[in-house]
């Protein structure tokens, strides 16, 4: 592979390989879309004219970046002993004025219009020293590599106070001598942090160099198209593949956690195959739809969306939080999400497999009362009602003892279904490489399987993915890429669902038993509802596989007759089929009615059926499909040398479909063949719902026109304007279309001369942005039935039964039974300034982001001011206003001591709304109005506190009937009773307002930490469990609960379902605060040498430990603080360990 | 080559924008019926106005209006325990905001009497083939008699209540005063009277129209609401106390006029000579069987089910109802205030002073009891697998039995026994009425479902308002023979009494003929008894059997209950209020 004859291709092709952003320099950014001659001759003779005395070598060389259209890379030691450069050229070729004005100290590298300096030559290099060498030199020499284990050429090798330095070879190998064993070497390379080794006694050094994440150069991915992280004006974040793998999830929106400041993610559920967060982009702007638009490799509304790509596959996730994202139109108000996958990089294969391998088990099981104090609670709910106690003393004894197991046990629900470990375990095989004069490839292949946590779970999750990312360049004027991507996810579950299984389990009389003595299974809570039984496959199964096939080809066409005009086509056509099975088989349970014996004096368990008489299949077929199409086409030039102004205009058309198919029978005489022909034969008694056989679809079309302007004087003043005309089938066609603006500006303080002298800045960067996007999603959930609001239609009603036995057909006005003729989209007014800048020398940089957005023409009903007289139900209109306003932030620190290398970041986001126009009566409680509060709040009581004896019921207004032990509402309208008049409106919902991350890394010789703590605070989670004589109590309300024994004005009395006011009355006291600090990832890799693993062929290889929600500090206790189920009826979040191999040939 | 190539770009791109038409914008969607398809189309317009029967629901859905009067107690209270205890307020009406009660929720008959504007204002736009105009006619009188049946309901509950006459739209002016309540049974019997011009005497069968409403159905919705109207509540507003607008809830006049058209109106069915009693001569199979059979001669408007439909409009009484011990949930379980009113076999009263009835309280009771109400012992159906052999013989058992000394097994169908005792009656009664013994009820979907009708009208309930607006025009003798025919079917003893006691046990009449048909509520209301009904707690018994074998009936309260005289009439809700600012509320709220 070393090809010394083309040694410029060669640094070439290693610095594309090695470096972090993973630049796609050949497909050549479109905004930067400069024709570029690959071996840099083109730029090195561009003509300069320059005339300098006596200048600072960096404004000169900035200049030339002007005046020649490039741009210089350099650490700025590199040229701190030449400060002042006097030179007067004319008409001269470039690569003749950097020689006079680098001297023989620096050489220099071209890629692209890019030119990155570097020290030349070390003999060059030490005769120019000011310091002597000492002749009692000690030789050091080694291999330098980045993280991947690939040797670094180029890498600059410096004695610390000297200007003895060297730079490594092609091989990464660089030998050097230093005057004695306290020399301290610094290595340092563009794109990587530097790092300082004392030699000590050591002649071989192998050092590996950490990617610098916040490298100048960074690209991040646009709205069509990419942008310098420079220039970007817009409030954009993103994360890149490395953080995105730092934590091995199975679903990939709970890699982002903590690492996207201004994104919340709420994880609600760990359900293996449906444990994805919600995300909300700068909290809730809306009390609509409030999800963002997911936008897949250029493609907006994919089929599969987000949360199934393969962590592996992705190269950066890039949220737009601002007016930027107006260039998505109508569907951007919420924000819009960019999700690139991994594309080939030029240079020899590179073939990649990760393995990890572990178990989960949930975060939190709520904790619930025992048998003897269940029956304690129980008898105190006779007391209260003047029953004789339903247990006796002996009773309780006996539960508590475990001295009659049979009649008396005391179960532990959730210990019998749930075990301590689901394994799961992930594998990723991937190979990439190519050229960049032909194909480059990235192919990669994974699987994931994941097992419920239920003990012999009926739940899995199994998942089967492949890419291909293929890009050829065809002509010179000519590049296509091919991309496929195909997965299987093969989600199994019992029939029974995950909310009926969790039902039971906290449900579960802890004084009946989950299994006989014998083991055998003991009876049902209800409907033949037993968990130790409905969490397993004994109920049948549902098998619900979804095959998502994506694929995409684009073209991009550089205009040869024009020099920075490019043309992009996309045609994306995604697919997916989804067939879900659903087989319910009857189970069965054993029963024993306490009097029966066998002849051995056991007792005689009675073995019954339960679920169903005979079993069952539903079986359906959904199938989807995705077209979109887009062109656009690119222009950019640069004026003189300091005006550059890009442009882009482009349409898009879009075609989404669904339908599907489902069939029904009943009366299986067998399980043995689970199919529909072997189902009852006699057709007419089969019925699910009345529907044998059933089919929907459905069909959004969308089309639009967009494009940017880009605006740049000298990279210090930036503006920048993007736009959408859009157009969507879901509003009456006169008036469908939209035009949506975006404008933003950038001013790069740090490029004025006055901040020249500011040396511990190295840049600052003041940007703004308004923006005016669109909302265009009816419903809050994605239903299909809220769409086509603007025409009176009429749907299938329920059928009536004439002639005794004939369903009729029936039809009705659909849900909303009137159109709205005028319904449009939301309308979003996003305003953002931002700071952000590194300092330090790249070992600090920040980010800071106010915004202020207002959502107007929201879509609310009229409920409050439209009476039910007039027969129908409110269709959405536009006029709910809502404004939503907070910041994010953002701050990295990296620095290294010695060969230990470390980095602090912390990010998080702040955001609050507030309703500024919700339809509700002049006549509301000022206490309880939406208007000036944050949406979705609901009315409770005010809890406060116990009343502890009747004295106190007597002294306080109170609710007909309370009694001592009952939660005390307050009188908040003072008319000294208690009714509806005294809810309040809450000020929190279940969405925090702050989420944050800190993230801290370290790394030492091989090892590596990193550790994530994520926090949300200003959530409340409403807390309301089934209890009572049909369902277990939490201990926590257990304990310390008024008694007459034990009065308490804090904690209530035992109560019994919903039969208390204050369990059937929404009341503050069950609102809890969720606030939480989770060790949301902790991860100890360590990368073995590479001496060791070339001797087996291997290019890399890191093992590491992981875990994920290991710990969390909460005051909310009874569940995880994520949830917002109130009564613990959902599959809970998980805490997963894992350990796991990377390994690169 | 190269410069073709940029030719063919070039008009690739003009192909590529020009190909964005704009017209597939236009979806249509795929799931529905545009408006205009619907009137042009004589089956759609059938479809939709099928629709407005589901409007009618039915009377055993899972919380039975029996639990809001005096006949049972719904134990998993659903806002219940408001409506007996007079807890209602405009900011809680309790059940009667809950879905259970479609044909009774202000709501949900707003947007069928809707349903009824839109067909009337665009029936007669729909081509009908001309041999097709008797198919017009008879919806337009469909939705006659749909209209005054949703009114009907509305009035029962609120007294006058704003007549809507329009289909309204999201810029319509929605502000409507209620109409006083001559005048919304006036415009109730003016849609039954059209109804019954349009409407056919019955429909063969076969033809998929049986259920439609009739000539009989709407002259009998007809009597109904004319027997209303000449009752007590009807005509007298000195409870109300000094309320504003007395013509919202009263309409004085002259009552003997009213008496003379309820006993009419009640005549017009009987004329019809369609309908007679469901009498083989076998009171408890008669009337039991009565709500069994889909083809009664006593039904004069009923709502079938078929047992594949799930629990919304399938009717699933059993489950509902049933005793726990079965794997039912309870549900409305009857109380003992009413299993005190049913007579004895020779006509007399019972009464728990009389220490033959304490001690076999369910001895030689009226049939209908037995017909009606699952007591202890009652034989019922085979026990679920996993119960039968506690319980071989498949009875109810409510007693709880010393087995040995100091030993006690609480019976299976109550709350201290071994099944589902969350479900477990309080009451010690579970409703047998409407329930087909022959179908499993435990576990919904699994079979489970049956298809007994529900009776919206039925001849012996015309009977009886015949026979009460006689009485109450000293027809007494008139009164007694109608009211014969009913105590016949019944296996009772007849009627000799006159004025006062007339009155008195005809009342007890109707409210053991009709328990659970969604009458008692109305009836003590307008009768103006509902102080002394609805002011006593609800009892239920508990029963011991001592080893000795001596068993013990002790009544014991169940359930509180209350009376107010403002729960005469429904409170309108205060978000309504503020919706439409030219309601009146009802008095006393």
């Amino acid at each position: 592979m070393k090809n010394k004859s083309k040694p410029i291709r060669n640094a070439l092709l290693f610095f594309m390989k090695v470096t972090l952003i993973n630049l796609l320099i050949t497909s050549v950014s479109v905004m930067m879309a400069y024709a570029i001659d690959t071996n840099g001759q083109e730029v090195l003779d561009r003509k300069v004219t320059l005339h300098a005395e006596n200048a600072e070598i960096k404004a000169v060389l900035s200049e030339i970046e002007r005046k020649a259209d490039v741009k210089f890379t350099y650490r700025p030691r590199l040229i701190q002993n030449r400060e002042r450069v006097s030179l007067n050229v004319e008409d001269e070729v470039l690569s003749s004025v950097l020689n006079q004005l680098l001297g023989s100290g620096l050489r220099y590298d071209v890629i692209g219009k890019q030119i990155v300096l570097k020290s030349a030559e070390p003999a060059a290099m030490a005769s120019m020293g000011t310091s002597a060498v000492n002749p009692l030199a000690i030789t050091v020499s080694g291999t330098v590599k980045d993280e991947q284990g690939i040797a670094v050429p180029g890498v600059n090798v410096l004695v610390k106070s000297t200007t003895n330095g060297t730079t490594t070879d092609v091989d990464g190998h660089f030998s050097l001598e230093v005057p004695d064993e306290s020399s301290i070497l610094i290595f340092s390379f563009i794109g990587y942090t530097s790092q300082e080794v004392t030699v000590g006694g050591q002649t071989n050094l192998n050092i590996t160099l950490a990617q610098d994440v916040q490298s100048l150069q960074e690209i991040v991915v646009v709205g069509y198209g990419e942008q310098k992280k420079t220039t970007i004006t817009g409030a954009v974040t993103s994360v890149k593949s490395d953080v995105i793998s730092q934590a091995p999830v199975t679903n990939l929106s709970n890699a982002l956690v903590g690492r996207l400041p201004g994104a919340v993610f709420i994880n609600r559920s760990g359900q293996p195959g449906s444990d994805g967060s919600e995300i909300r982009v700068r909290g809730t702007n809306t009390s609509g739809n409030p999800n963002a638009l997911i936008v897949i490799d250029g493609i907006a509304n994919r089929s599969g969306g987000l949360e199934r790509l393969n962590p592996a596959d992705i190269e950066s996730i890039t949220i737009l939080k601002d007016g930027s994202a107006a260039i998505y139109g109508a569907q951007a108000a919420n924000g819009v999400i960019l999700v690139t996958t991994k594309r080939g990089q030029a240079g020899k294969p590179q073939i990649n497999f990760n393995y990890n391998i572990g178990f989960n088990k949930p975060t939190r099981l709520p904790e619930v009362t025992d048998a003897p104090t269940y029956a304690t609670m129980l008898n105190e709910i006779d007391e209260y009602r003047g029953n004789p106690a339903r247990y006796s003393a002996a009773d309780i004894e006996k539960y508590r003892s475990g001295s009659d197991v049979w009649t008396h046990p005391d179960t532990d629900w959730y210990g019998a279904v749930i075990k301590d470990n689901a394994m799961q375990d992930v594998a990723t095989l991937s190979v990439s490489g190519g050229t960049n004069d032909g194909v480059k490839y990235y192919l990669s292949l994974g699987s994931l399987s994941e097992n419920g946590v239920y003990k012999n779970s009926g739940t899995k999750y199994k998942q089967y993915n492949f890419r291909s990312n293929i890009d050829a360049k065809i002509t010179d004027w000519l590049n296509i890429s091919v991309d496929l991507a195909g997965r299987q996810e093969d989600r199994t579950y019992p029939t029974r669902d995950a909310s009926t299984i969790f039902r039971m389990l906290i449900r579960g009389k802890p004084n009946l038993p989950a299994y006989w003595p014998n083991g055998l299974p003991g009876p049902d809570i209800e409907n033949g509802d037993n968990p130790v039984v409905i969490s397993t496959p004994a109920t049948g199964y549902v098998d619900d596989v979804n095959n998502v096939f994506n694929s995409n080809l684009r073209a991009r066409i550089d205009i040869p007759w024009v020099k920075g005009l490019n043309v992009m086509f996309n045609a994306a056509f995604d697919e997916s089929f989804r067939p879900i099975k659903r087989f319910r088989t009857p189970w069965y349970l054993y029963t024993w009615d306490y009097t029966s014996y066998d002849d051995n004096g056991e007792p005689e368990l009675l073995r019954s059926q339960r679920g169903l008489s005979a079993p069952e299949l539903q079986q359906e077929l959904e199938r989807t499909s995705a077209q979109t199409t887009n062109a656009y086409i690119n222009y950019s030039h640069t004026f003189g040398t300091d005006h550059t102004l890009a442009l882009m205009a482009g349409t898009e058309k879009q075609v989404l479909k669904g339908n599907v198919f489902m069939g029904f029978r009943n009366g299986y005489i067998s399980t043995a063949v689970d199919e529909l022909f072997a189902g009852n034969q006699n057709a007419s008694t089969n019925a699910w719902n009345g529907n044998l056989l059933d089919g929907k679809l459905y069909n959004r079309t969308r089309l639009n026109y967009f494009g940017r302007i880009n605006y740049a004087f000298r990279e210090k003043y930036l503006v920048e304007m993007v736009w959408r005309y859009d157009a969507s089938y879901i509003f009456p066609e006169d008036s469908r279309w939209g035009f949506f603006p975006g404008v933003s500006a950038g001013w790069v303080v740090s490029e004025e001369n006055f901040m020249q002298s500011v040396s511990f800045i190295d840049r600052l960067k003041l940007r703004g942005s308004w923006g005016q996007l669109g909302n265009d999603r009816m419903s809050a959930r994605n239903v299909y039935d809220d769409e086509f609001q603007f025409a009176n239609n009429f749907g299938f009603g329920g059928n009536y039964i004439f002639d005794y036995t004939t369903l009729t057909t029936s039809i009705t006005p659909t849900a909303f039974p009137i159109a709205n003729p005028n319904i449009t989209w939301e309308v979003a007014n996003n305003s953002n300034i931002g700071l952000e800048g590194t300092l330090l020398q790249g070992k600090v940089s920040f980010e800071v982001d106010y915004f202020s957005n207002k959502r107007s023409q929201m879509l609310i009903t009229r409920n409050a001011s439209i009476p039910k007289t007039a027969g129908f139900t409110p269709p959405k209109e536009n006029i709910g206003e809502l404004k939503n306003h907070g910041i994010d932030f953002l701050l990295n620190f990296n620095n290294s001591v010695g060969t230990f290398n470390y980095g602090i970041s912390v990010n998080g986001g702040y955001s609050k709304n507030e309703m500024i126009f919700y339809d509700e009566p002049a006549t509301t409680f000022p206490w309880q109005t939406q208007t000036g509060r944050p949406n979705d709040t609901r009315l409770m009581y005010k809890a406060i506190g116990v009343f502890e004896t009747q004295a106190d019921v007597d002294a306080y207004p109170h609710w007909s009937g309370a009694r001592p032990g009952d939660i005390r509402f307050e009188d908040v309208s003072g008319d000294g009773e208690i009714d509806a008049d005294d809810k309040i409106r809450m000020e929190n919902n279940t969405i925090p307002r702050f989420q944050g991350g800190l993230t801290l890394t370290a790394g030492w010789k091989g090892f590596d930490l990193n550790i994530l703590f994520q926090a949300a605070t200003g959530a409340r989670s409403y807390i309301r469990t089934q209890s009572g004589d049909f369902g277990n109590y939490l201990q926590d309300f257990a304990d310390g609960r008024w008694t007459t024994e034990n009065p308490s004005s804090e904690k209530p009395r035992t109560f019994n379902r919903e039969d208390e006011y204050w369990i059937s009355q929404d009341n503050s006291y069950w609102f809890r605060n969720t606030d939480y600090v989770r060790l949301k990832n902790i991860q100890l890799g360590y990368t073995l040498p590479s001496a060791i693993i070339s001797k087996i062929g291997m290019r890399t290889a890191r093992v590491y430990v992981n875990s994920i929600n290991l710990i969390t500090w909460d005051s909310f206790k009874v569940f995880d603080p994520e949830t917002d189920n109130q009564d613990g009826t959902v599959y809970p979040q998980k805490m997963t360990f894992n350990a796991g191999v990377n390994i690169g040939f | 080559m190269k410069k073709l190539l940029k030719y063919y770009l070039g008009i690739a791109l003009v192909l590529y924008s020009t190909s964005c038409s704009q017209d597939f914008l236009n979806v249509d969607p795929e799931d529905r019926f545009s408006e205009d398809v619907v009137w042009k189309d004589p089956a759609l317009v059938e479809a939709f106005v099928n629709e407005m029967y589901r409007g009618l629901n039915h009377g055993m859905r899972e919380l039975m209006l029996g639990s809001l009067a005096d006949e049972s107690q719904f134990i998993h209270n659903y806002g219940s325990s408001q409506v007996v205890q007079s807890n209602l307020t405009p900011a809680d009406v309790g059940s009667f905001s809950r879905g259970d009660f479609d044909e009774f929720n202000w709501t949900q008959l707003y947007i069928r009497i809707r349903q009824v504007n839109l067909f009337k204002e665009r029936i007669d736009e729909v081509p009908f083939n001309e041999q097709d105009e008797l198919w017009r006619a008879r919806m337009k009188g469909e939705v006659a008699f749909l209209n005054a049946y949703f009114y009907h309901n509305l009035v029962r509950l609120y007294g006058g209540v704003p007549l809507v006459r329009q289909a309204y739209e999201l810029t319509s002016d929605f502000q409507v005063a209620r109409s006083p309540l001559a005048e919304c049974v006036a415009f109730i019997v003016a849609e039954c009277d059209e109804a019954a011009a349009l409407l056919p005497l019955s429909y063969g069968s076969g033809g998929g129209d049986i259920g439609r409403a009739t000539r009989g159905a709407a002259l009998s919705l007809k009597a109904r609401i004319l027997l209303y109207a000449a009752s007590d509540l009807y005509n007298e507003t000195g409870y109300a106390g000094g309320f504003s607008n007395p013509e919202l809830i009263a309409a004085p006049g002259d009552r003997t006029a009213k008496w003379q058209a309820a006993k009419d109106a009640a005549k017009a069915v009987m004329d019809l000579g369609l309908y007679s009693l469901q009498n083989t001569g076998n009171p408890v199979k008669d009337y039991t069987d009565l709500f069994l059979l889909k083809d009664s001669k006593e039904a004069i408007f009923s709502r079938y089910f078929v047992k594949s439909r799930g629990w919304e409009d399938g009717a699933l009484p059993g489950l509902a109802n049933g005793p726990n011990g079965y794997h039912n949930w309870g549900g409305n379980t009857p109380i003992q205030e009413l299993v005190d009113d049913y007579e004895l076999t020779d006509g007399t009263k019972f009464s728990w002073s009389n220490p033959v009835h304490a001690a076999a309280p369910y001895a030689n009771r009226d049939p209908r009891m037995t017909a009606s109400i699952l007591h202890d012992q009652s034989l019922w159906r085979p026990r679920p697998a996993d119960v039968k052999e506690m319980d071989p013989v498949g009875k109810v058992l409510i007693r709880t039995v010393e087995t040995a000394p100091g030993v006690f097994l609480p019976g299976l169908d109550t709350r201290d026994g071994p099944v589902e005792d969350w479900n477990g009656g309080y009451s010690g009664y579970y409703l047998r009425k409407f329930v087909d013994p022959t179908v499993v009820h435990e576990y919904a979907a699994a079979g489970g479902n049956q298809e007994a009708p529900w009776h919206f009208f039925r001849y012996g309930e015309i009977l009886l308002n015949y026979a009460e607006a006689c009485i109450e025009l000293g027809q007494d003798a008139e009164a007694q023979t109608v009211l014969n025919q009913l105590r016949a079917r019944a296996g009772m003893p007849a009627f000799t009494e006159t004025g006062a006691a007339l009155m008195d046990r005809y009342r007890n009449e109707r409210r053991v003929e009709l328990v659970f048909e969604q009458h008692r509520y109305f009836d003590i209301r307008r009768w103006m008894i509902a102080p002394a009904a609805m002011n006593r707690p609800g009892n239920g018994i508990v029963i011991n059997q001592a080893l000795s074998g001596t068993v013990t009936y002790t009544r014991n309260k169940v359930q509180d209950r209350a009376w107010a005289d403002k729960m005469y009439w429904l409170p309108i809700d205060q978000q309504e209020m503020n919706r439409n600012t030219t309601l009146i509320q009802n008095p006393l709220y």
